[in-house]
């Protein structure tokens, strides 16, 4: 009697087993799962009403049985954690797979401000120029013709002034056509033969029709150097590294003897086409290869003797540069009108 | 300034192309705009005669001709000329031509015959002369020859663009000058010679007289007699119209072609028109009457230089001629005039006038006083070579005050000094002797100073001692101590500057002839000794600071002319006894005739232009100065102002498939002010309503810290808007930006993060519709005892569920202490006396 309830009890917790795997792995969704679980596991479950006829079992057979139902029963739990897993990873694939979105959709857009194209350039010449011990001098825009010609050795009637057609507010006063005269005023506020190094940007203006190669105001950085024993070579050698700091490491520079009243020696500088690095049919360069972007030259005595400097005692150089004219070659741009439209979706993309 | 390089190569021996001589002029200083080769296109014509004609048999009018190119071998080629026949010679265009009209020459058949080039016309080879048919060539052409040869097309026209320094090379023989320095080649000038056969002696026939010789330091004369007035030569001819002057008869055209030659203006007058045989340089009298050759009467300011007989001026010396004395048909006798003007009186004057000639162009950079009487000479000769003319014995030649030649003493180590380089003495003066400048050793000559200067630097070698006797003026002892030693820099140089060479008066001048003429390519590349530091001004930092704020707040920058006008005040309804209407004006103005007193006005044309093209969402600011004249009428320079403006307009967000399509509004505006102000720590400020000319009158806000107002906000009124032709609202805000700098907090103070938590409580409360919530804000703050951390506006409401004169308002209001936790009912108790304040202050009603 006894042995047989035992082997009874013992096919019966098989039995449960077995049911419990089916009912377990054709569980379809987490709900159903729980459901099981109650049914076999729960306080008045399968298993725990199958357990009751324990007490009639003898005390040898109890512990057997009890071990065989304590392991089918962690082998049910365990069955229903792994089934569990896996209804919860296909739950969430299912909820993944009905978020999909459309991708392909343009991002939100914002409102990104930019600084204009001539700023992030003269930001850029400045940055390249104080890491070299300059400082960033200012001056007015509204000269005197002092400063903006005879103390830089352009006395009234002098030809080159011919090249300046300049705005004038009296026959005295005018609207600065160079950046140059921040140099003459740099040197008369400091004591005589102190040394400078200097650059000077801002706007100039000259009575030219506006064009495309052409504005009654553009932007110039005017630069001066000053000290014991500065040379010709000082201002190749600076002048070279701005434009390989500027336009890239394999940038060349020429120079070309011209003429300023200001400077001599004086010359004029051309770098190798960025654009097409000197190949031809370039439209920036039209195949030269080479692009005038700079006057520049040793200090003439007669300026440094006018602002208070002993030209036997410092000598320098000066150069001057077109804000514009960079731009307009380090981005190809072919129309000097496109800086003063403003339109935004120029700016925009700067 | 230009020439063709066959006129060069009369002088000297040209072993390059044109192109190379370009670049070498270029690379010299003397620079090459433009190099035209007038053959272009013609490198595969050549002459060639016809040798056998006949009709095409499959074509009523091509024939084929059999051409002798003179290889001995007939070419075969089939043209539609009628007026071709045989033993003519015409230019041939073989195979490979690419002519100069663009048509290509290549191998084919022309109804079934072979045909190896083409006959050309004048049009095809782009020269002048009848074109209805194929160019013939005169009778006696070589054959097989280049047609540019024949043509005289053989010739490229060098167009120089000179600086104003070098007038020297205004001239044909400046130019060989720099030619033969460049070349490393002799020039061969040619040689002036002249008979004078004429009998009378010039000095005889006319009388120079020279009344301003501050204007005039040099005229000469020569008086040419027989004159046979007549077309030139067609070699001169040809030259002259290679240097872009036309030609008019030979004595005109031998004035030019010295001029071209020589560098020096000429000018020729008839002799019988002379009144009184008297030519004067004389200042002008104020309203005399100046007929020109122009026909055209002027009327003198007084202070131009002119050439006068004895009754009126017969010219404008240096820029044009006078009427009466115009060389014409009739004249017989003409006096040569050469002379050296001033040239700021003639550049003043060409420039009064409007009138910039090849001569004045000269006379302008400065002509060589030296060289009148051997212009003179040059043109006798020619004009006597040319048997148009006699001349009369003697140059009339008035030059009161000789300019002695110029000298510079220079030591190499002062130009190697200024230059970065080590050339050797002889490297320098071989340099200055090949263009023309006489080197002296003047090494035992030098003055006190620069002995002294010589012998301190020589001191290192001597020792300290040697300074100081040095000082002591025993320069003798020590120039011998120096000449032993072997410094060989220290010898010192003079330079005799040549004659023609005007713009050389320093040793540093001397040094650009030196790196010019090696070449700027051979100077090194070395960097400054020493070193500085680097920095900004504390405005250009700030400047900088706002714009990277502003980019970074969604604003793009702007830059715009710093011209305004009246129209523009108008268009901002700037009040008329408003500052902003002193405007400095500009005697010439472009088109704008005032310099801007405000930004306002450009960044609503910048507004308007990105909107007529369609750009609706703009978002401008810009920095720039603005201009107060200290007085008007202008007596000093005006006060400069760096302003701030921004604007904004079009949608709140960018246009997008799933953005909010809100446009921007006051607040927009004026919440880019506050963050601005809060990223540049300008703190505890105050903002009421205010008015401004050009904004809104129920929308504009001052933002004002003590009296200083640091910025006005507004929407644009929209008659100003409408006036600019914005049909939008359109929001704006200005300020000063040294303003801003001085109501920076000087300290930046960092506030550490709370320990202890917060306790909020929310405020609903209805007001009066004109109650400002700003006014609220200060009553609660001051009233929410000691543990008050801020207030938030998060709510405002108007509309159907409330009275229509009332608004409601809620605030967020945030208790904290940094010492302890807070219990609730501390935060009660403020907040029952924040609501009793706003209760009495602003009669509230506390919203359920």
């Amino acid at each position: 009697m006894i042995n047989y309830f035992a082997t009874k009890m013992e096919r019966q917790i098989q039995q449960l087993r077995e049911s419990a795997a089916t009912m377990i792995s054709a569980a379809s969704d987490l709900k159903e799962l729980d459901n099981v679980r109650v049914k076999i596991l729960g306080k008045k479950g399968d298993l725990t009403g199958l357990l009751r006829g324990m007490s009639q079992l003898s005390a040898e057979e109890r512990p057997k049985i009890g071990k065989i139902a304590n392991e089918a029963r962690a082998q049910i739990e365990q069955l229903i954690a792994d089934k569990n897993a896996e209804l919860k990873a296909k739950d969430l694939q299912n909820k993944l797979a009905s978020e999909k979105i459309d991708v392909t959709l343009p991002g939100r857009k914002i409102h990104c401000g930019h600084l204009h194209p001539l700023t992030l350039t003269l930001n850029r010449v400045k940055e390249i120029f104080i890491q070299m011990g300059y400082s960033v001098e200012e001056g007015p825009e509204v000269e005197t013709d002092y400063f903006n010609f005879e103390a830089l050795n352009l006395p009234k009637d002098h030809p080159a002034r011919d090249t300046q057609d300049s705005f004038y507010i009296t026959n005295e006063i005018l609207l600065r056509t160079q950046t140059s005269p921040v140099q003459a005023r740099t040197m008369q506020k400091n004591p005589p033969n102190t040394p400078i190094r200097m650059i000077a940007p801002g706007r100039v203006y000259r009575r030219d029709d506006y064009d495309a190669s052409h504005a009654p105001m553009f932007t110039q950085i005017e630069g001066l150097v000053i000290d014991k024993g500065i040379t010709f070579a000082d201002l190749k050698g600076t002048l070279d590294f701005f434009c390989k700091q500027f336009f890239g490491e394999n940038t060349q520079i020429r120079l070309r003897p011209s003429f300023f009243p200001f400077t001599e020696p004086s010359t004029e500088i051309d770098v190798s086409c960025p654009i097409c690095h000197g190949k031809g049919d370039c439209k920036v360069c039209h195949g030269s290869g080479w692009l005038e972007i700079l006057g520049a030259g040793e200090v003439h005595p007669d300026v440094l003797k006018m602002s208070g400097y002993d030209s036997n005692a410092v000598s320098g150089f000066a150069f001057g540069m077109g804000v514009e004219r960079l731009t307009m070659i380090k981005y190809a741009i072919d129309d000097l009108r496109l800086f003063f439209e403003n339109d935004v979706r120029f700016l925009n993309q700067f | 300034m230009q020439v063709s390089t066959k006129w060069l190569k009369d002088f000297i021996e040209i072993d390059c192309t044109a192109d190379e001589l370009a670049e070498k002029f270029t690379m010299a200083g003397i620079a090459v705009e433009n190099v035209i080769h007038a053959g272009a296109g013609l490198e595969k014509v050549v002459t060639g005669k016809v040798s056998e004609i006949v009709k095409h048999p499959d074509s009523d009018h091509m024939f084929i001709c059999q051409m002798d190119l003179g290889a001995g071998e007939l070419i075969q080629i089939v043209t539609g000329a009628q007026n071709v026949k045989a033993g003519d010679i015409v230019p041939v265009a073989m195979v490979g031509a690419n002519l100069p009209c663009g048509k290509k020459i290549a191998k084919g058949k022309l109804r079934g015959v072979v045909s190896n080039g083409m006959l050309c016309s004048a049009d095809e080879l782009k020269i002048e002369g009848d074109s209805s048919g194929i160019y013939i060539l005169p009778a006696d052409t070589p054959i097989g020859v280049p047609a540019a040869e024949v043509l005289g097309l053989d010739d490229d026209i060098l167009e120089f663009e000179l600086t104003a320094n070098r007038g020297d090379c205004f001239s044909v023989f400046g130019l060989i000058r720099e030619a033969a320095v460049l070349l490393n080649k002799t020039p061969h000038f040619p040689e002036i010679k002249v008979t004078e056969d004429a009998g009378k002696k010039a000095a005889d026939m006319i009388e120079i007289k020279i009344d301003a010789p501050d204007l005039c330091s040099r005229f000469s004369a020569r008086v040419l007699t027989d004159v046979k007035l007549g077309p030139s030569p067609e070699w001169l001819q040809k030259r002259l119209e290679g240097a872009g002057i036309r030609a008019i008869n030979n004595v005109v055209d031998v004035t030019n072609f010295v001029m071209i030659e020589l560098g020096q203006p000429m000018h020729a007058y008839d002799y019988d028109e002379i009144v009184g045989k008297v030519l004067n340089a004389r200042r002008s009298v104020v309203g005399e009457q100046l007929h020109t050759l122009d026909d055209s009467n002027r009327l003198a300011k007084g202070d131009e230089l002119v050439i006068a007989d004895a009754e009126k001026a017969a010219g404008l010396a240096g820029v044009m001629g006078g009427f009466e004395t115009e060389i014409t048909e009739k004249t017989k006798t003409v006096v040569l005039e050469a002379a050296a003007f001033n040239a700021a009186s003639i550049r003043r004057t060409s420039r009064a006038v409007g009138l910039h000639s090849e001569a004045s162009g000269r006379f302008e950079r400065g002509v060589n006083e030296k060289a009148t009487v051997i212009a003179l000479d040059r043109a006798a000769q020619l004009l006597q070579e040319m048997g148009a003319c006699k001349v009369c014995k003697g140059i009339v030649d008035i030059y009161p005050n000789p300019k002695s030649a110029v000298k510079v003493q220079f030591t190499t180590k002062q130009i190697n000094d200024r230059l970065g380089t080590n050339y050797s003495d002889k490297e320098i003066i071989d340099v200055l002797k090949s263009l023309g400048f006489d080197i002296s050793d003047i090494g035992a000559q030098m003055d006190a100073e620069q002995a002294i200067d010589r012998i301190s630097t020589a001191a290192k070698h001597f020792g300290k001692i040697a300074k100081n006797i040095a000082q002591a003026g025993l320069t003798k002892t020590f120039d011998k101590l120096i000449d032993s030693s072997g410094v060989k820099e220290f010898i010192a140089y003079e330079a005799t500057v040549p004659d023609w060479r005007n713009d050389v008066t320093i040793m540093e001048d001397l040094s650009e002839e030196i790196a010019r003429i090696y070449g700027y390519d051979k100077i090194p590349a070395t960097l400054p000794k020493g070193s500085q530091q680097g920095r900004q001004s504390k405005t250009q930092n700030f400047t900088d600071k706002i714009k990277n704020i502003l980019a970074a707040l969604g604003l793009n920058e702007e830059i715009s002319f710093a011209f305004t006008s009246v129209e523009t005040f108008d268009k901002l309804q700037i009040p008329a006894d408003s500052e902003l209407r002193r405007a400095v004006p500009i005697m010439n103005p472009y088109e704008n005739p005032l310099l801007r007193t405000n930004l306002i006005g450009s960044i609503l044309e910048n507004a308007a232009r990105n909107l007529s093209r369609k750009n609706e969402d703009v978002r401008l600011f810009e920095i720039a100065p603005v201009f107060f004249p200290k007085a008007l009428p202008i007596t000093e320079q005006p006060r400069e102002v760096l302003k701030l403006a921004g604007l904004i307009m079009g949608r709140r967000d960018p246009k997008g498939w799933s953005q909010n399509s809100a446009e921007v509004d006051f607040y927009d505006a004026k919440g880019i002010v506050e963050e601005l102000f809060a990223q540049l720590s300008i703190l505890n400020y105050t903002v009421e309503a205010g008015a401004h000319y050009a904004l809104h009158p129920g929308k504009t806000a001052i933002f004002k810290k003590g009296r200083e107002i640091l910025a006005t906000v507004g929407e644009v009124h929209p008659a100003v808007a409408e006036s600019f032709g914005i049909g939008k609202k359109i929001y704006i805000f200005e300020a000063d930006i040294e303003t801003l700098i001085k109501c920076t907090a000087k300290k930046f103070a960092f506030e550490n993060l709370p320990k202890y938590p917060a306790i909020t409580r929310d405020l609903a409360i209805l007001v009066d519709r004109d109650v400002s919530a700003g006014e609220i804000e200060k009553v609660i703050a001051k009233y929410a005892g000691n543990d008050f951390k801020s207030v938030t506006l998060f709510d405002v409401y108007t509309g159907d569920r409330i009275s229509a004169d009332k608004k409601s308002l809620a605030f967020t209001i945030k208790f904290q202490s940094s010492e302890r936790t807070l219990k609730d009912e501390e935060a009660d108790a403020a907040f029952k006396d924040i609501l009793n304040s706003v209760r009495k202050i602003f009669n509230a009603e506390l919203r359920a």
